[in-house]
């Protein structure tokens, strides 16, 4: 199933890419060409088969103690800022949020989670 | 609109809640060794991990996990020994990495529940309760636990330019990111509540609970507990779901009863109007006692969740799960049983104790150096006089309960006693020798002051006689007064019963 | 007084620990060298002369003193741009962090400066690490230092051409399907990729979490084995998760005979359409080199390598998207000017700051992770990974390394590899390895029959098996240098003693 300029268009959206009219049907051509290459997977008998997420090691567990700058991490105010281009006093600034509304009004709240 | 009862007369509802908890009592957060603290100046808590710094990578906090698989125990989970954190994408600077870690489809804990007991006023709201309702109309009624799962806070946003920080008519947003990565474990209900009161008990037993396993502060107020409500409606006898609305800033037990008998109520307007219940968020404002629609869903969100490859999976084992065990404490619940199997309580003041392990050790501390006969003494003292009181010790408690409880001290003697040991360690005994408060039981001065009362008080010994027997509650009353509540109450009663009986 | 370019790491390491030249001597000589290589060579996106100059006279003092002196002690080294070192910009060769200050230095780098090495610039790459060819870097080309019209590969190209300049010994480079080995391969250097958890991954920029790993080039095999000593001798690093501990002895091990031990190789691959003549014959030597010394051929299969590519694309970008979300351009990164909105503003600095292929990547990602898609996709291809994992270790039961190419070709020109998806099915040699996390290496055989360039062979080893992996990488330089072939630990002649003489 190929996918269609306005598909590209809604992943752009949602990866937050601002795309041209002409990037949008060159990147449409290019996501179908690589979907294309991406098919092998879908020629092996799969079922039963576990996913691995995590490469080998087999590491499970693994946790830190609950130990304040226990690595010296801590930033310094204009180290954390200094790579910002907006900010205000202590804090890191962003324009109006009213445009993200209708995707996030609910989370912009601050209560999504 | 009707008023709850009635609706809920016609109406099923349908409830289920989900409640974020901060896991305060930690030192770090969730995937850093960031200092856990919401009061330091903006970006003071900060490293290259919870800014989302490229190349920082995450490793989760062990005390974290400990947490939620003691809240799981605690709240009759099973707890999941494999299990993953994903990333959940969204595109919000709340979350540094425009992604939060939090857990798949298996959680930590699974499957569990809590049993409320329901009574009073809030009972009569379940009027086909199919639970075996006790004498008095209470009922208990387990409600499933989905699942907890773990995950990390996003940092705080204040709106600027705009009316009352609402986001809405904001200029421009500024970010603090101290609150980014706090641990915070999220339970999510099944739709099993019935009743905003339910809603609210369930709410208050999960408070109690994570108290006492004091892994947080459980603070409504300042947000580290969290709790939005799912709610629909259905005709009675009818077993289809309703379009469910979903509720937001519940920050009070109040505020969740209120919103949701709100909810409950808009719905059946809707309804029985011959409209439709739209699938919607709605924020509660507790100034106008209504909630109001913040975000219309038409589709579901596509967070694109996998398993995140920076964070090893989770084996637990059974070494681990047995550990976190035996760090849980007495629960609320079995505590207000042992009060009132040990020291003889009524059930409920044994839950109101019981329900706060500060003030259930305050309780256990106090009682443990009286007689048994005088620890539910203790008990009222604790419940009634200490929550005016700042500073007091159990041994002045436990003195101060040894006197009332020998008719030494009235109530209100005590009541000023308290006030007067409080934040110092003196003791009671000492306090009223010195003032001379202890109580009168001296007969004879006592009829004194009950001549001097009934001479004053004409109206109401006609009354007596007249067969209004409740008016010796008021003469009573004037007699403490005009004795300046050094009197024993039961003596005046007795006194005055026998003096208005023999002049009848 | 010699050349900067004709000692190996180890030697300035023991000339500075001996006191033959000071650590500051060695850097103004890289300096010199690198200042009469890098107007053809490109290699660099930053040089950190005073950074280096001041590192050198912290070693020099400590040597003045009589403390005791790290294992790379006053050894100049550059380390790819998506290395976070204090006191650099690490910009991942893309206009998003053209200005991005270091907040923090990446384990991996601190390692090398804890045994005393000397930090003289970052390198350029493909933007983000995506790429085979360095041509994707937002800032200029490489130029691979063979033959400057060619390009060094990628996506470590600057690390590799540095090190095949003699511009630096030692070099870091990060490794998600390929890009430390096809750029080893391309430059004539030793590139190693070692088993995903060895090195820590902490403050280098992510492309693919799950695939990337870093490792060092260097010009002979027993250079690249003293990185790998310097970056493992700390044990596991707290602060990556997947970080596992492998014991320093990379050295130790390195001389000891392979007699007997057994290589295996995949006949279908070697057989590969894709495979140039010059490569096959050239892997056809690396073969005769190594049975001379008593190691036993013997042939294995890897059935499902021909979906490695399709699992890498699918796993690459998802991991990709995810990772690159945060360049928001509100803590860091470009950000647009004058929006009115955050959505605007967000959407504009990634589409101004990014460049074609990282757009590419995280776009595919996002389709790839999307609900539905996941499960024709991503799942399956996670799946496919067990498979491929399962096929090296039934593999590795018969044999202790895997012979293969580097790369299907030798260096290309620029511009040869006109669309992204034929340049992607060049890393069919080298993504298997990152699907299935184990160790691999390229080791330079000799120069090409029709390119006159270098052409490496890959030696593929278990997982944790990294040291006996690069005791048959130095059997293999042994054997190829006995047989007068060599081009390893030679600067690419056009620049051997260019400038950087040690005074």
């Amino acid at each position: 199933m190929a996918l269609t300029r306005e598909d590209v268009r809604g992943i752009a959206e949602y990866a937050r890419i601002a795309l041209s009219e002409q990037e949008l049907d060159e990147m449409t051509s290019y996501l179908n060409e690589a979907v294309e290459l991406l098919e092998p997977i879908r020629a092996y008998d799969l079922s039963g088969i576990d996913p691995t997420f995590h490469p080998i090691g087999d590491l499970t567990n693994v946790m830190a103690s609950d130990e304040p700058d226990a690595h010296g991490r801590s930033l310094d105010l204009e180290v954390a800022l200094g790579n910002a281009v907006s900010t205000r006093g202590r804090a890191f600034r962003v324009p109006s949020i009213l445009g993200d509304t209708a995707e996030k009004g609910a989370g912009a709240e601050g209560g999504d989670r | 609109m009707r008023p709850l009862k009635e609706v809920l007369r016609d109406w099923e509802a349908v409830i289920g809640l989900e409640v974020h908890t901060e896991l305060t009592t930690l030192q770090t957060k969730m995937f850093c060794d960031c200092h856990l603290s919401h009061d330091d100046p903006p970006n003071t808590n900060v490293c290259p991990v919870c800014l989302g710094m490229p190349g920082a990578l995450p490793v989760p906090n062990e005390k974290a996990i400990e947490s939620i698989v003691m809240a799981g125990l605690a709240t009759g989970c099973q707890i999941q020994r494999r299990s993953l954190f994903y990333r959940k994408h969204y595109f919000y600077p709340d979350m540094s990495k425009n992604f939060q870690t939090t857990q798949g489809p298996v959680a930590f804990c699974m499957h569990g529940h809590l049993d409320l007991e329901v009574a009073g006023e809030g009972a009569a709201e379940r009027p086909d309760c199919t639970m075996e309702k006790a004498a008095d109309g209470s009922y208990v009624v387990p409600i499933r636990i989905l699942r907890i799962h773990m995950e990390e806070d996003a940092a705080k946003m204040v709106h600027v330019g705009g009316t009352e920080g609402r986001i809405t008519s904001a200029s421009e947003s500024l970010i603090d990111y101290n609150r980014c990565g706090t641990p915070l474990i999220e339970l999510v209900t099944e739709p099993d509540l019935r009743t905003p009161e339910e809603a609210r008990l369930f709410m208050e037993r999960l408070r109690q609970t994570f108290l006492a396993l004091g892994i947080s502060d459980c603070s409504l107020e300042s947000g580290s507990m969290r709790c939005d409500g799912n709610v629909s409606i259905r005709r009675r006898g009818s077993r289809d779901f309703g379009t469910k609305t979903e509720m937001k800033n519940l920050n009070s037990f109040k505020a969740l009863h209120d919103a949701l008998a709100y909810e409950i109520c808009r719905q059946a307007e809707l309804l029985e109007a011959g409209d439709v219940v739209r699938q919607e968020t709605r924020h509660w404002e507790p100034s106008k006692r209504r909630t109001v629609v913040m975000r219309v869903k038409e589709t579901a969100d596509d967070y694109r969740m996998y398993p995140d490859p920076d964070l090893a999976p989770f084996d637990l084992s059974d070494e681990f799960i047995e550990r976190c065990r035996t760090r849980i404490p007495e629960l609320p619940l079995d505590k207000r049983d042992r009060f009132v199997a040990t020291y003889g309580l009524r059930r409920t003041d044994a839950a109101q104790l019981a329900a706060d392990p500060m003030t259930a050790a305050f309780f256990e501390e106090a009682a443990r150096t009286v007689a048994t006969e005088v620890v539910p003494t203790v008990a009222n003292v604790i419940i009634n006089l200490l929550p005016a009181t700042k500073k007091v010790m159990p041994a002045q408690v436990a003195s101060l309960a040894e006197l009332l409880a020998s008719d030494a001290l009235t109530f209100a003697q005590a009541r000023e006693v308290l006030e007067l040991v409080d934040g110092t360690t003196d003791d009671p005994q000492r306090v009223i020798d010195e003032r001379g408060m202890r109580q009168s039981t001296d007969a004879d001065a006592l009829a004194a002051t009950v001549e001097e009362v009934l001479a004053a008080c004409a109206d109401q010994v006609r009354q007596y006689r007249e067969g209004n027997r409740k008016v010796v509650g008021f003469l009573v009353g004037q007699c403490m007064r005009a004795s300046k509540g050094s009197g024993n109450p039961k003596l005046f009663s007795r006194i005055l019963r026998e003096r208005l009986t023999r002049e009848g | 007084m010699p050349y900067i370019d004709e000692l190996s790491a180890a030697e300035i390491a023991a000339g500075v620990a001996r006191g033959d030249f000071s650590a500051t001597e060695v850097v103004r000589a890289s300096l010199d060298a690198i200042a009469s290589r890098e107007p053809d060579v490109q290699a660099f996106l930053q040089i950190s002369a005073d950074l280096a100059l001041q590192t050198a006279a912290v070693t020099d003092a400590r040597r003045a003193k009589g403390e005791p002196l790290g294992l790379l002690a006053g050894v100049p080294v550059a380390f790819k741009d998506n290395m976070q070192l204090v006191g650099t910009r690490t910009t991942c060769a893309s206009r998003m962090l053209e200005h991005f200050e270091s907040p923090f230095t990446a384990t991996c780098v601190q390692r090398l400066l804890d045994a005393g090495a000397t930090p003289i610039g970052k390198t350029n790459m493909d933007e983000f690490a995506f790429g085979s060819s360095t041509e994707s870097s937002a800032f200029h080309r490489t130029g691979n230092p063979w033959d400057t019209q060619r390009v060094p590969g990628g996506s470590s190209g600057g690390s590799a051409a540095a090190v095949a300049a003699g511009e630096v010994p030692i070099a870091l480079g990060s490794d998600t399907g390929g890009s430390i080995r096809q750029p080893a391969s391309f430059c004539g250097v030793v590139g190693m990729k070692p088993t995903y958890g060895v090195v820590s991954r902490y403050g280098v920029v992510a492309f693919g979490s799950s695939l990337d790993q870093v490792g060092p080039f260097g010009r002979c095999v027993c250079d690249v084995a003293l990185a790998m000593d310097a970056l493992v001798v700390g044990g596991r690093d707290p602060l990556d998760s997947m970080s596992q501990s492998v014991p320093a002895s990379f050295r130790e091990q390195l001389e000891e005979p392979v007699e007997g031990m057994r290589v295996g190789v995949i006949e279908s691959l070697m057989e590969h359409e894709a495979l140039s003549a010059e490569v096959r014959a050239a892997l056809e030597d690396a073969r005769a080199a190594l049975e001379t010394q008593g190691v036993q051929f013997v042939q294995v299969a890897l059935p499902h390598m021909e979906a490695a590519i399709a699992a890498y694309y699918v796993i690459g970008p998802a991991e990709a998207f995810s990772n690159l979300a945060r360049f928001d351009g509100v803590r860091f990164g470009y950000q647009e000017p004058d929006c009115a909105t955050l959505a605007e503003q967000t959407a504009r600095s990634r589409a101004r700051g990014f460049g074609a292929e990282a757009k590419r990547r995280q776009l595919l990602g996002a389709y790839l992770l999307a609900s539905g898609v996941y499960d024709q996709y991503y799942y399956p291809a996670q799946q496919v990974r067990t498979l491929i994992t399962a096929d090296y270790r039934a593999a590795f039961a018969r044999c202790d390394a895997l012979l293969l190419p580097a790369a299907p070709t030798a260096a290309f020109r620029f511009g040869e590899m006109s669309t992204p998806t034929q340049m992607y099915a060049a890393d069919l040699f080298t993504i298997s390895n990152n699907i299935a996390g184990n160790a691999g290496v390229s080791v330079p055989v000799g120069l090409g029959k029709t390119s006159c360039m270098p052409i490496a062979a890959q030696l593929q080893g278990p997982a944790f098996k990294d040291h006996a992996l690069l005791r048959v990488a130095r059997a293999l330089e042994r054997g190829v240098e006995d047989a007068g072939r060599t081009c390893s630990g030679t600067v690419a002649p056009g620049f051997a003693r260019m400038g950087g003489v040690l005074a």
